[in-house]
């Protein structure tokens, strides 16, 4: 098991730069997942870590050793490919063992390694299967195998699960979570879904246009979200966002939208007065108010059973609600509606960043 | 099914069927001719009417003028075809494999200018080929023959296997490179199995361009005793009363191993081992 330190790593493609500048760092055994919209560079910069891709400029070190002209093999690294890339013409455990077999391990070790790593996988019974013999979940796990088999001091992964079903996913998100907390592996992984990111990650890395947006667990990311991109990126449904004017006077600091709005912010709200603002809130953050809330006219109520999402409209702009308890909304109905004045996130509507009091 | 639809079925099969027979008719004639004993040759019968084997036993027995080396004849087509198949193989293979998975710089261009080389048909090459052969003092060896079909099955072979190389996975090459890999290992341990299938289609097919050569096996070599046996039966038509059912019995061995090697390989021809290696 290794830290690996990512510094200053960018990517080129001929004059096109598509990484400007990262710098991660990943203490030994850490699950880290790499988060970001499609295109953003996230594979480019794991491909870089694997050895897969040259490095343009920066250093990119996995335990002490500076890895930059290290050939892949030699990085002790494996990786889990999103399409699984097994060899179709070897059985499951030829797959297993393949990596033991190069580096000319004895077959007794092959044998051990890869029985332990498919008891470990509950692969056992399909040791002699070809990979077309395997459905997705199977060779998912298969891919898993040949990873963990030989110890290596960090596990990559590229979108692994998103060739797989819904239900399968989540199931699949669990093992591999468990998987980790057994091996105590450092691990990165990629992927565009937050709340793989979310569910999976000790910490989570936002990447946007080859650059990273913010570091940080689950929770930070959510409660105290770097700037606008993060906050809209981290939640599902959305966080809502309203621009308007901070306003301050007095003790008593509210932002004000075109609308005519009045949004309330708590005492300690950090910008100026007349500074444009961009006010946040998600939407588990919503209260009923009686008289004395944000009058809303309710468009669509989705009951999901858990909770009851409320979609609204805020004088032209649409937010949304999520409730636990059932409240009995009806469409087309006009109610009040408060955010938790603590839970409110404010935002510099020209650079993005959060406005900290 | 309606009358519409079986009509075009049976438009579509009857064509079939003509076409079928058509391709057969010389092959049938061969073939009776074959086992019809001399005197009837040009009788004309649908079916003779004393078939015979005599005509094979005079083949087999080199019972005749032309015929003196056949054994040995059948044996350079045999060598030569192989010897042109296992070289197109190690070239197309390496070179698909720098190609298409080591992605060597200009690789493309090369695969394209493989292809360009088609643009001259070989007959155009026959004399400088045959200098070429006379200036590294190869004439009249059957290694001149050999190069020779090499340099015509080579570029077709290259550019048909990058078509199926491009196809596997590059992950997979990644995945064998994590995996500790070097390049001579990936070549040998995944590139050469899944791209079996299409080496022996390739392989089928050098082996036949090579079997069935005759111009350049005309002209490059002489020797009764070196030359192939499809110019061993050119020989037979420079007199005017060629022995024709002679003739035909040898062409129909001569037909034989291709047809056999077309038999055996027909499955390598169609499967595809891939399946399975990535979610489609
Ligand atoms: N070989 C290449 N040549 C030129 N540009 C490339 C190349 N590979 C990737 N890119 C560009 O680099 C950027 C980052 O690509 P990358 O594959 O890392 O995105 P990603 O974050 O993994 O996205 P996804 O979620 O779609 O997989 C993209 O804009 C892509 O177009
Ligand atoms: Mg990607």
């Amino acid at each position: 098991m290794a830290s690996v330190s990512v510094e200053a790593v960018r990517k080129r493609y001929g004059a096109l730069e598509v990484v400007h500048g990262i710098d991660i760092v990943i203490p030994d055994g850490e699950f880290v997942v790499l988060v970001g919209p499609s295109g953003c560079g996230k594979s480019t910069l794991l491909r870089m870590i694997a050895g897969l891709e040259e490095i343009s400029g920066g250093i990119i070190r996995i335990g002490e050793r500076v890895v930059n002209e290290v050939p892949s093999k030699d990085r002790d690294i494996a990786m889990v490919f999103q399409n699984y890339a097994l060899y179709p013409h070897m059985t499951v455990r030829e797959n297993m063992g393949f990596s033991l077999k190069l580096r000319g391990a004895g077959t007794s070790v092959i044998v051990e390694q890869v029985r332990r790593a498919a008891e470990i996988l509950s692969l056992s019974s399909l040791l002699d299967r070809y990979p077309k013999q395997l459905s997705g979940g199977q060779r998912q796990r298969v891919a898993m195998g040949r990873a963990i088999v030989r110890n290596p001091q960090v596990f990559l992964f590229d979108e692994p699960l998103s060739n797989l079903d819904a239900k399968l996913r989540v199931q699949m998100r669990t093992e591999i979570k468990a998987l980790h907390q057994k091996l105590k592996t450092t691990s990165i992984y990629v992927t565009h879904d937050q709340i793989e990111a979310m569910t999976m990650a000790d910490r989570i890395v936002v990447m946007h246009d080859g650059i990273v947006e913010q570091v940080g667990t689950p929770l930070d990311l959510y409660d105290r979200p770097a700037n606008l991109f993060v906050a809209g990126f981290i939640g599902s449904p959305a966080i809502n966002l309203l621009r308007g004017t901070l306003r301050r006077d007095g003790g008593r600091n509210w932002v004000a939208t075109d609308a005519g709005i009045d949004l309330p912010l708590g005492g300690n709200a950090g910008g100026k007065d007349g500074q444009a603002v961009v006010y946040g809130f998600r939407p588990e953050h919503l209260a009923l108010g009686n008289d004395g809330g944000l009058p809303v006219r309710v468009d669509v109520v989705e009951p999901t059973g858990a909770s009851t999402f409320v979609y609204a409209d805020l004088s032209g702009a649409q937010i949304c609600g999520v409730f636990t308890e059932r409240h009995g909304f009806h469409s087309g109905e006009t109610m009040h509606l408060m955010p938790q004045l603590d839970r409110v996130h404010l935002f510099d509507a020209g650079t993005g960043h959060r406005l900290v009091g | 099914m309606s009358l519409r639809k079986i009509f075009n079925e049976a438009r579509l099969m009857l064509l079939g069927i003509v076409i079928f027979i058509w391709t057969l008719i010389p092959i049938y004639h061969l073939f009776v001719m074959s086992i019809t004993p001399r005197v009837e040759t040009f009788a004309g019968a649908l079916w003779p009417s004393r078939p015979t084997l005599e005509n094979y036993e005079t083949v087999v027995k080199q019972g005749h003028y032309y015929l003196e080396h056949f054994w040995q004849q059948l044996w350079n087509s045999a060598f030569v075809a192989v010897m042109v198949c296992a070289i197109t193989l190690a070239i197309a293979s390496t070179a698909t494999f720098a190609i298409s998975r080591l992605r060597v710089r200009g690789g493309r261009l090369v695969s394209n200018m493989a292809l360009a080389t088609y643009l001259i048909p070989p007959a155009f090459l026959a004399i400088p080929m045959y200098k070429v052969m006379g200036v590294y003092g190869l004439l009249n060896t059957q290694w001149s023959l050999i190069l020779t079909m090499v340099t015509f099955a080579s570029p077709y072979a290259i550019w048909v296997l990058k078509q199926y190389a491009d196809k596997l996975p590059y992950e997979l090459d990644e995945a064998a490179r994590i995996d500790g890999a070097s390049p001579l290992q990936i070549f040998r341990l995944i590139y050469l199995p899944l791209m079996a299938p299409s080496l022996v289609a390739i392989g089928t097919y050098a082996l036949l361009l090579a079997w069935n050569e005759y111009l350049y096996a005309f002209l490059l070599l002489s020797a009764d005793k070196d030359i192939t046996l499809a110019v061993a039966l050119g020989h037979f038509l420079t007199t005017d009363d060629a022995p024709f059912n002679v003739l035909m019995a040898t062409g129909a061995v001569y037909a034989l191993p291709p047809a056999a090697i077309y038999y055996v390989f027909r499955r390598y021809m169609v499967s595809g081992l891939t399946a399975g290696a990535v979610k489609s």
